[in-house]
């Protein structure tokens, strides 16, 4: 659960005030009371100030926003507006099959127990090349690894429309292999148009929402 | 302002310099959005609320106390 952002500034607010308080009297820490206070004061609240907003960052830093507020990302960004059902992240996007406050992280996250860490991990990546070195053209920008089947299951795997799709089901192999993420469902012939933002010049875009 | 002549009194107001200082950053960090907020956010905020707490926390050790 995320502290309100309003409530943890008074949070810190008020924090200051104390240590503000006790560094003008330093002296009140003589009495047991004092001590007590000059703990709670100096050590617990910043700790609890300092986890709370660690927990706010963390999750804005899921945001769409966040991640669009890179230049680089602009054309990312973009792309979830193309009018055309076949460019996946957009067709997710625009029929909130992810949510679309948290769009690029709901399906750029890995789907495991440190899945979250990795993908912090790889958001310090992210910052260093997009401010200590030359970041890549949009169109240059590639995945690290290939993309795991096992996000995209996350969400589909037992889904009607997944499991008893035509497509899915034309061959008695398909569905265990891509479960078994032996074929990619952004293999060329299935899901192959994903941001495609080399194509963005030649597309018709859908305003319907921000 | 003046610093405590007490050793453990002026230890206590250094540490509570670190601290508002890294609360401040804190605070300014949660306002301002971006990818840079978040890295200050976490480095030079937590560096400074873990050196106050450090120097809070050495206060409390390294002056004898005066029942001993």
């Amino acid at each position: 659960m995320t502290v309100p952002l309003t409530l943890l500034l008074i949070l810190i607010l008020f924090c200051i005030l104390l240590i503000a308080a006790l560094f003008v009297r330093p002296g009140a820490t003589i009495t047991r009371a004092g001590k007590i206070s000059a703990f709670l004061i100096l050590f617990c609240l910043p700790i609890l100030c300092m986890s709370m907003g660690v927990s706010n960052q963390l999750e804005r830093s899921t945001s769409t926003e966040f991640c669009l507020s890179c230049h680089t990302m602009e054309a990312f960004g973009k792309s979830l507006h193309v009018d055309d059902p076949s460019y996946l992240a957009a067709a997710h996007f625009q029929n909130h099959r992810v949510p679309a406050a948290e769009a690029c992280y709901t399906c750029h996250t890995d789907y495991t127990m440190f899945g979250t860490l990795h993908s912090k991990l790889r958001g310090l990546r992210h910052v260093y090349i997009y401010y200590l070195t030359t970041p890549p053209a949009p169109e240059k920008i590639k995945l690290y690894t290939a993309y795991n089947n096992r996000e995209c299951l996350h969400c589909h795997e037992g889904a009607r429309s997944f499991e008893s799709g035509a497509v899915h089901n034309s061959d008695a192999d398909l569905l265990p292999a891509i479960k078994a993420n032996k074929k990619s469902c952004i293999s060329s012939g299935c899901h192959d148009v994903v941001h495609n933002v080399s194509t963005l010049n030649n597309v018709k875009f859908w305003n319907g929402e921000k | 302002m003046m610093l405590a002549n007490n050793p453990f009194e002026r230890r206590l107001q250094l540490a509570g310099i670190f601290l508002i200082l890294g609360l401040l950053v804190e605070a300014f960090c949660l306002v301002w959005k971006g990818p840079l907020a978040f890295l200050l956010f976490l480095g030079l905020g937590g560096i400074l609320l873990f050196a106050g707490i450090v120097v809070y926390l050495f206060s409390l050790v390294s002056i004898p106390h005066a029942q001993d």
